[in-house]
């Protein structure tokens, strides 16, 4: 088990690295297409390069940020029905959920999106637009997608079930009363208080 | 029993895959799982229903190019860039200064922090779609203020959580947006439809207040003249206001007359809002004292979230931007403001990007899973199943309308808007066509209908947040050192109930008079922006990839043009689902052929289906 929950936190370390990595390519994306708008209104030019690399800027966050999203507990559930449950209940319903929901749907991803990407880089796929990006590497970000929220169900399993067992204590900041960004703006907004800024 | 499973596979489907959801997992990964399982049941049932069960294995090929279109989906990336400009602008402050502000000019007027509260949420819906942010805001600032001045808790609670919420339904929300992606419709048409629903939304609540300020005037008492710290001199403003709108008159009937009318406007805007900027301004700082101090702080307050409503809906309706870039330039305005006020740090930047990033991965992700549920369910004659279910309603528009309303009304109180955005409206599409009805039309009624979902007891997000900031405890104020009792939820329940009646009769008034939305279809078919990747014309029949072309009620079922065969789907040879020949199946993100994106799906203005360059900017060759 030791060495389960080392290679869980392995896991965490990486998704977690490149889930925070590609959340500046938001930033990115934002003055990319707002200097999209401002040059093609005032130079009248435009190019498809620019246009492209937005969407890919995009996928990327979404995709590689899927597995850091799982780790903390973002990805939104219905828990109308179960929130009165115990609290050992919903472990359960989370590490079946894990091993029978999750790793099969990204493992199929994963197996489906190797041919996808694999002939895509083999043809040399290039957008048709004008000017456009080269599209494996776009493609390449579903497949790295699901890689890294397949090993993220592995970690997830791994403490799941350390945790039904009773071998680790759940991550207390991925218990969320409330949505996390609700979270986040009251924090930023208790923490105003605290400086006296309001 | 078997051949009984079998024919009946959809409705099986899809209530085990909605238990399934109630399980509590995931919802992105529910959804996909429950498609996966079907999948393999369709596909080993297919043998006992033939006509029904079109699955097979090869099938299952698809999913892998189906998550790569979701991902072009230059729509959808407007989720990030406001839900990130909301974080920023919540930063900035920008909510807290115009509710002290507005709050003291309306303040002692009997209901005026009811008024100005409304007045608020609508300026800060206009910037931006992020209800949590507006809620929060509100219940902080406003809240407390209300409190001590004796308003009744119940007004109070209720009319901050149903301000709030109309961050979703005053474009740019996303809401609308995911909407118009979800109906295949230009997000430009809906913003337009949205704008009078939106505005009689506003009003219905301010009518509430008044008839309240006449009904029970003790629930909305009006402040002390002493709150006012910075002064009365209403004159003043009335006077700087109508200067301001004689300038812009001036401007742009007398000035640059040779200018086109959308910068002429734009100009004698600026200017107009300019000028009262530089007499405010000077004013401060020169201590020339023309105008009132209210008048000046009210000015200087105004001026950034007009400046970026500018940003954001200016451009888009001016044809400058695309929703998606109008996103971008809020963002970057609102960045610009948290930098100029100094609430900036790279702190908070990073932290306002791990949510938006967190929030994007879910909510795109719920999007991948819906449409693994969709192949599948589409696959086994579902889309067939829900159509006749609705279309067999007695009533016609009307009566699927309401029927549609009351759905999503009662599943709005479980499920989270985008579910019900990713998993039911797709199926609505269809007959909703064959009925005839403007999908424009279709999607505010949905927006109102799920902007009200976001207040409806329990589960309603606005009522969510608004709890967690209102103190449930006894507390003193600050103010007078007087024991203020604590807010009971009860309470905000009791409040927002009679804005959810509000929003009823504001449904009501959509569906009788639709003319509030289509007059969208009036407007000179301008060039729709919506899709600036511009695709090589003429490329394989893509142009009408799934646009549903009949907001005039032609209501040509099985105008199927979408998901042209073949080509884009990896390689694999097999038809797109929008192959599986049903009719108006909104497939929306299916592949044109490789590579050309930006088709026009969104020609929603000429009603027609455009030819390949009407409806993008001239192609860049």
């Amino acid at each position: 088990m030791p060495a389960l929950l080392r290679l869980s936190a392995f896991i965490d370390s990486i998704t977690a690295f490149i889930g925070r990595s590609v959340s500046w390519l938001i930033l990115i994306a934002v003055l990319v297409s707002a200097g999209n708008a401002t040059i093609r209104k005032i130079f009248d030019t435009s190019s498809n390069a620019w246009l492209e690399l937005q969407w890919y800027l995009y996928g990327a966050v979404f995709l590689l940020a899927a597995a850091y999203t799982l780790q903390r507990n973002e990805h939104v559930r219905i828990d109308v029905a179960t929130s009165g449950l115990s609290k050992r209940t919903r472990d359960w319903i989370d590490l079946l959920g894990h091993i029978f929901f999750l790793m099969p749907f990204a493992a199929l991803m994963v197996y489906l999106s190797w041919p996808f990407v694999m002939n895509s880089i083999a043809a040399g796929d290039i957008s048709v637009n004008a000017g456009g990006l080269v599209l494996w590497p776009a493609r390449m970000m579903v497949l790295l997608g699901f890689i890294l929220l397949f090993a993220q169900s592995i970690s997830e399993i791994i403490k799941r079930f350390a945790i039904i067992r009773g071998l680790i204590e759940d991550d207390a900041s991925t218990q969320h009363e409330l949505p996390p960004l609700v979270e986040e703006l009251e924090s930023a907004a208790d923490l105003d208080k605290r400086m006296g800024k309001q | 029993m078997i051949e009984f499973l079998a024919q009946n596979l959809a409705p099986i489907m899809f209530v085990c895959v909605m238990a399934m959801l109630l399980l509590g997992y995931p919802v992105a990964f529910t959804l996909a799982a429950g498609g996966l399982i079907f999948f393999v049941i369709g596909v080993e049932l297919s043998i006992f229903a033939p006509g029904q069960i079109t699955l097979s294995w090869p099938f299952l090929g698809l999913h892998s190019s189906r998550t790569f279109d979701i991902m072009r989906n230059d729509t959808l990336l407007a989720i990030p860039f406001f839900t990130f400009m909301g974080l920023i602008l919540e930063r900035s402050r920008m909510a807290e200064d115009l509710l002290d502000t507005i709050g003291q000019l309306f303040g002692p007027l009997r209901g005026g922090l009811g008024f100005a509260v409304i007045l608020v949420g609508a300026l800060l819906g206009a910037t931006t779609g992020v209800v949590a942010a507006s809620v929060i805001a509100m219940g902080l600032i406003s809240l407390p203020i209300m409190m001590r001045y004796g308003y009744d808790r119940s007004v109070a609670t209720g009319t901050i959580a149903a301000s709030g919420t109309l961050a979703q339904i005053v474009p740019p929300s996303l809401v609308l947006i995911v909407m118009s992606d979800q109906l295949g419709r230009s997000v430009g048409d809906m913003y337009v439809g949205a704008v009078f629903p939106a505005l009689m939304i506003m009003g219905l609540y301010a009518l509430y207040i008044l008839a309240l300020t006449i009904v029970m005037p003790k629930s909305v008492p009006a402040l002390p003249p002493e709150t006012r710290t910075l002064g009365g001199g209403v004159l003043s403003l009335f006077v700087m206001i109508a200067l301001a709108i004689g300038i812009h008159y001036a401007v742009f009937n007398y000035a640059l007359t040779d200018w086109t009318y959308e910068w002429r406007f734009v100009a004698a805007a600026t200017t107009a809002t300019a000028f009262a900027l530089i007499v405010a301004l000077a004013n401060k700082w020169m201590g020339l004292g023309v105008i009132s101090r209210l008048t000046t702080e009210v000015i200087i307050v105004l001026i950034p979230p007009l400046a970026l409503i500018f940003l954001v809906l200016g451009t888009i309706f001016l044809g400058i931007a695309t929703p998606t870039e109008g996103g971008a330039m809020g963002a970057t305005g609102a960045l610009i403001l948290a930098i100029i006020k100094g609430r900036l740090n790279l702190q908070t930047l990073k932290e306002a990007l791990d949510s938006t990033t967190k929030l994007t991965s879910f909510v795109m992700f719920i999007l991948i899973g819906a449409r693994v549920f969709a192949l599948t369910f589409y696959g086994i004659n579902g889309k067939i199943w829900v159509e006749e279910l609705l279309l067999s309603l007695p009533g016609g528009e009307t009566g699927f309308l309401v029927v549609v309303t009351v759905i999503v009304f009662i599943m709005g109180c479980f499920l989270d808007f985008f579910e019900i955005a990713f998993v039911i409206v797709p199926l609505l599409v269809g007959p909703a066509e064959t009925l005839g009805i403007d999908l424009i039309w279709l999607g505010i009624i949905l927006g109102i209908n799920l902007q009200t979902s976001f207040l409806t007891p329990p589960f309603g997000f606005a009522l969510f947040y608004l709890r967690s900031i209102s103190p449930k405890e006894d507390w003193d104020d600050e103010v007078t050192g007087e024991r203020i009792e604590g807010i009971k939820t009860g309470q905000i329940y009791k409040g927002v109930l009679p804005y959810i009646a509000i929003q009823f009769v504001a449904i009501m008034i959509v569906i009788f008079y639709p003319r509030l939305v289509t007059h969208y279809r009036d407007e000179v078919p301008e060039i729709d922006l919506d899709n600036v990747t511009i695709e090589l014309p003429n490329l394989g029949g893509s142009n009408a990839d799934g646009s549903p072309v009949n907001p005039g009620g032609l209501g040509l079922p099985g105008l199927n043009l979408n998901g042209a065969p073949g080509a884009g789907n990896g390689g694999l040879g097999l038809p797109a689902p929008g192959g599986l020949g049903l009719p108006g199946l909104n497939l929306n993100n299916e592949p044109p052929p490789t590579g050309t994106d930006g088709e026009t799906r969104e020609n929603g203005s000429t009603g027609l289906p455009a030819p390949g360059g009407l409806s993008g900017p001239p192609p860049i060759q």
